[in-house]
């Protein structure tokens, strides 16, 4: 027949409905064809049919046929319950059935979900910050962009000034508190000085915010000059006593408060922190806070402003009136700042911002510890993705019947899930066990440690559920979609035809990445700590072996040292402003002959100083020691003969500089060292003496045992009622690398639980190959092939991985660790070859223990055993 | 509730009812298009058709194959006891409408064609 309707047309009419039963339709559109034929021409007719068959595929009568077509015509459409419950069942048979693999796989997602926990954890008790406040979403605190020449900063504070220009032009504003964290003084007690830390506020703090008052009325605590409210811990802490309404309180600094109103301790999950609350108006009647109007709105460290907006508020209004605010007054000046309003809930976990006014978390960190997170949840899922897939054989038999009996793709995929979310519930009960041990010492590691609980409540466990939930899903997705796949026909038939499918590739490179991953955990491992040796052994340039220092607290250096130099085992005293090869100021030097400035670092010193760190002198000589009544003379290093276009050291003594207003002499050169912490080059710098700058006494010490405390005694002698303090400074110095312990021990401790899951993952697979290929073996031993010979056959797929999987991860670790470290400490190593050697050893010696001892296991065992069944 | 069905529902009910023995997708095509003179595409239709089964208005059967449809069977449409009952709430709806506002629709010497 030549007058068919378009083939085409028709293909895909029935590609699009795939099973669903659309005979009638096709063959209702034949016959309309047919009619047309006879009343229109044949190309019109052909396109009505090209027109039918468009307007069925987009109808909803295809739609509903073809969702009927999915089951199976003898299926169950719904999810059943007797069918869940049935899943349930064969998911216990099979754990318990196969309890090796399912112990490696509970132990690699206990392990692997641990550090997420930790995440969830802290996520979710930061997460209630703040939320006991009724106005919660009502407060908005203002925050600023403060630019100074070329350098951008966010600061969590606003200039005070702003408030009381809010408060005069403003009129949409319900209250505005005004906070000043700078009380950070001493109470004077009889016996030692209790740290007392707190804010000046505006009465109105206690109103916004929820903070209950056990004593005291909420509305006149804080209205007048002087008054302070304390919490109850340091009340107690203080007086003994929560009941001291009335008491006062003095400072070190000569402040007097008087206590007007106790505070029931805040909840720690705030981000305001404070012992005590003295009154704002207290800051307005002393008098050194008083500054040039320019300098209220330029330097407002430790300045808040909070706001309550009425409800149904007009935000923008407000940010509106800040920006214009905010371009009147800056005119022309050096520092600008730029102010946003940042509501309550946003304070929490925000943007990382400077001069904070309590705990601080910052959400690119919580991003960082995230991905760690997920880096070590990752091979615990592919683990079981692995081990799933492998075994599919043994399971392709059930899948096979259970297709052929009715049950459909997405019974299957939800059996294989059910099945893998059970998995990991039973992991979650190892995960809290192992989340219950390193809970505290992660605590440890945390600054903001205080601020933190980790305790389970009902709201982290209903999160680690459904977190459990999530991770069975995304772990078990790709087998239970696999399974689902299945060909009952093929899976029924033969196993062989299964093998060639069994997923080798995928497994192949999810062993990769795993192993590339605990690659790159062990060269960090090694180079850090490489780094920190390297950081404790670094020749700074100048000695720092039994040098005491004790720090002066306002004691005078004169007397001091007069003091101390009586005593017989302290060969000389030196007077500093600091430790050496930690910190450093900084200053401005003019050069005498021309009009330019640069910047360069310094540090206060006497003669002595420099005598005993033993720093070497290029040219010139020390300071006198003679006394002086002003300062006159400077002792620079090589950098800053460079910054100063000097060439030779000899060129430089007896050249003059302006620094702070004082014309100083350049009266010695010395060879460069490194004068501050290593994570800086070293840079332009010179030594100053101005007495009045010295914090440290700095004693040479012949023996260090029963000295410290003759030295304490002679301290004592001085009668200023203040502590002895002393620290060795070798141990002071070391002390700063001490960071890079903890870093080791986070690095060593995630290392160990990557390698460890990947360890268990292997161990699955090597299990389960060498079960199936025993009869493999036991053919060859019969053959008459050697033990060892088995062992290399068996391992050198896996030995081949390992080595991938280094070939992958060193680039990208290289790069990362150089990255790092650079960013870290000017001074740092370098990844060697020998890094790398070692690193892929311990890989390969861990990597092939695990697989020769089940290799080895099967290698030995009987052919005749295995053999003679079947 | 009383007229629970469409227009379109409405018209296909009644021409399947109209049909009888040899109501399927073409005849019911044919019939509609010639009886109100509109053109109407077959995924419509069939989309309608569904509709009216899920309800319960209509059942279905498959026919024998024949030979002009390339073998494919027809399927053919019957009214069910529950597509009766509805038609027969629609037209009394229709009525009891009709009879209250017969004085307004009086038109000057014309018939009400279609609807």
């Amino acid at each position: 027949m030549k007058n068919q309707p378009p083939r085409l047309a028709s293909r895909l009419f029935e590609w699009y409905c795939e099973n669903a039963a659309i005979e009638d339709l096709h063959g209702d559109m034949e016959e309309l064809f047919y009619l047309n034929l006879e009343k229109m021409s044949e190309r019109k007719a052909k396109l009505k049919y090209w027109q039918q068959v468009l307007s069925l595929l987009f109808s909803d009568a295809i739609k509903k046929r073809k969702k009927k077509s999915v089951y199976h015509p003898y299926s169950n459409t719904s999810i059943n319950l007797a069918m869940i419950r049935n899943y349930l069942k064969v998911a216990f048979r099979n754990i318990y059935r196969y309890r090796y693999f399912s112990i490696v796989n509970v132990v690699g997602l206990a392990i692997g979900m641990s550090i997420s926990l930790l995440l969830i954890g802290m996520y979710s008790y930061i997460s209630s910050y703040d939320d006991f406040h009724t106005n919660k979403e009502n407060i908005y605190r203002i925050i600023s962009t403060r630019t100074e020449g070329l350098e951008e900063n966010d600061y969590a504070s606003a200039p005070t000034a702003l408030a009381d220009k809010l408060k005069a032009e403003y009129v949409g504003i319900k209250e505005i508190v005004r906070i000043n964290k700078s009380l950070n003084s001493e109470v004077v007690l009889d016996k030692i000085n209790i740290h007392l830390q707190g804010y000046y506020v505006d009465p109105t703090f206690l109103t916004v915010f929820n903070f209950q008052l056990a004593q005291g009325n909420a509305s006149t605590v804080l209205s007048k000059p002087n008054s302070m409210v304390i919490i109850e811990k340091t009340a107690q802490k203080i007086f003994n006593s929560t009941d001291v309404i009335g008491k006062t309180i003095e400072l070190t600094d000569g402040a007097i408060f008087e206590i007007t109103g106790v505070l029931m301790n805040p909840p720690i999950n705030s981000h305001f922190e404070f012992e005590a609350l003295v009154s704002f108006s207290t800051l307005a009647s002393s008098e050194t806070t008083l500054k040039s109007i320019t300098e209220q709105w330029t330097q407002y460290n430790n300045q808040y402003i909070y706001v309550l907006l009425p409800k149904n508020n007009d935000s923008e209004k407000l940010q509106a009136s800040l920006d214009q605010i905010s371009k009147a007054s800056y005119p022309k000046q050096n520092v600008t700042a730029t102010f946003h309003l940042q509501p309550l809930s946003d304070v929490k976990l925000g943007p990382d911002l400077r001069n904070s006014i309590g705990p601080n978390w910052d959400l690119s960190s919580f991003i960082i510890f995230g991905t760690i997170a997920l880096l070590i949840l990752l091979p615990a899922c592919f683990n079981y993705t692995n081990i799933s897939i492998a075994r599919s054989l043994k399971r392709s038999k059930e899948i096979g019947l259970r297709k052929t009996l009715g049950g459909v793709k997405n019974q299957i995929f939800l059996q294989f899930i059910t099945e893998t979310i059970l998995i990991t519930l039973i992991s979650l009960v190892g995960a809290i066990i192992i989340f219950f041990f390193i809970r505290a010492q992660f605590q440890t590691m945390l600054v903001e440690s205080s601020a933190l609980d980790l305790s389970l409540t009902g709201k982290t466990i209903t999160l680690f559920l459904l977190f459990a939930l999530f991770t069975g899903f995304f772990a078990g997705v790709f087998p239970a979609l696999y399974f689902a796949g299945l060909n009952p026909i093929q899976a029924l038939k033969s196993q062989s035809a299964t093998r060639v499918l069994s997923g080798l590739r995928v497994r192949k490179v999810l062993t990769v990445f795993q192993f590339a991953l605990s690659f790159g955990f062990i060269i960090s491992l090694i180079v850090f700590s490489r780094q920190y040796k390297y950081s404790l052994n670094f020749d700074l340039g100048f000695q720092k072996e039994n040098i005491l220092d004790v720090e002066l607290q306002g004691a005078d250096p004169s007397t001091v040292k007069a003091e101390f130099s009586k005593i017989a085992s302290v060969q000389s005293v030196s007077m500093s402003s600091g430790i050496l090869g930690l910190s450093s100021s900084s200053t401005w030097v003019h050069s005498t002959d021309s009009n330019d400035s640069t910047e360069v670092n310094q540090f206060f010193a006497d003669g002595q100083f420099i005598e005993n760190t033993k720093l070497k002198f290029l040219s010139g000589k020390n300071f006198p020691d003679a006394e002086w009544k002003r300062e006159q003379y400077v002792v620079v290093n090589e950098e800053f003969l460079k910054t100063q276009k000097i060439t030779a050291p000899i060129d430089a003594i007896g050249k003059t500089f302006l620094i702070d207003g004082n014309e100083l002499e350049v009266i010695g050169v010395l060879k460069n060292f490194n004068y501050t912490s290593l994570r800086s080059p070293i840079q332009s710098f010179l030594f100053r003496m101005d007495p009045s700058r010295f914090t440290y006494a700095n004693l040479k010490v012949v023996a260090a045992n029963g000295t410290i405390a003759e030295i304490e005694g002679a301290w004592n002698k001085l009668k200023n009622g203040k502590k002895f303090f002393a620290r060795f400074f070798d141990d002071e110095v070391n002390e700063a690398y001490s960071f890079y312990k903890v870093l080791l021990k986070i690095v060593g401790f995630l290392g160990l639980l990557a390698l460890s899951i990947s360890l268990l993952g292997l161990l699955g697979m090597v299990v389960y190959t060498s079960e199936t290929k025993t009869k493999e073996v036991s053919i060859r031993k019969v053959m008459g092939a050697s033990t060892s010979s088995i062992i290399v056959l068996l391992s050198k797929d896996y030995f081949k991985l390992m080595l991938w999987a280094a070939a992958f991860a060193l680039p990208v670790t290289t790069l990362l660790l150089d990255e790092f470290l650079s960013n870290m400490q000017y001074y740092h190593v370098t990844i060697n070859f020998w890094d790398v050697l070692l690193s892929l050893i311990i890989l390969l010696i861990m990597g092939l223990a695990t697989v020769g001892s089940q290799t080895y296991k099967t290698a030995l065992t009987n052919p005749a055993e295995t053999l003679k069944c079947e | 509730m009383k007229g629970y069905i469409g227009e379109f529902e409405e018209l296909v009910l009644l021409t399947i009812a109209s049909l009888g023995e040899d109501a399927y997708g073409v005849t019911v095509k044919e019939d509609i298009e010639k009886r109100c003179d509109r053109n109407i595409s077959i995924g419509a239709l069939h989309s309608t058709i569904t509709r009216l089964e899920e309800k319960g208005y209509i059942k279905s059967w498959l026919g024998e194959p024949t030979q002009e449809r390339g073998g494919r069977r027809k399927r053919y449409f019957e009214l069910s006891h529950q597509g009766k009952v509805e038609l027969h709430n629609m037209k009394d709806l229709r009525d009891e409408l009709w009879k209250l506002s017969k004085a307004r629709l009086a038109l000057a010497g014309k018939l009400i064609v279609g609807s």
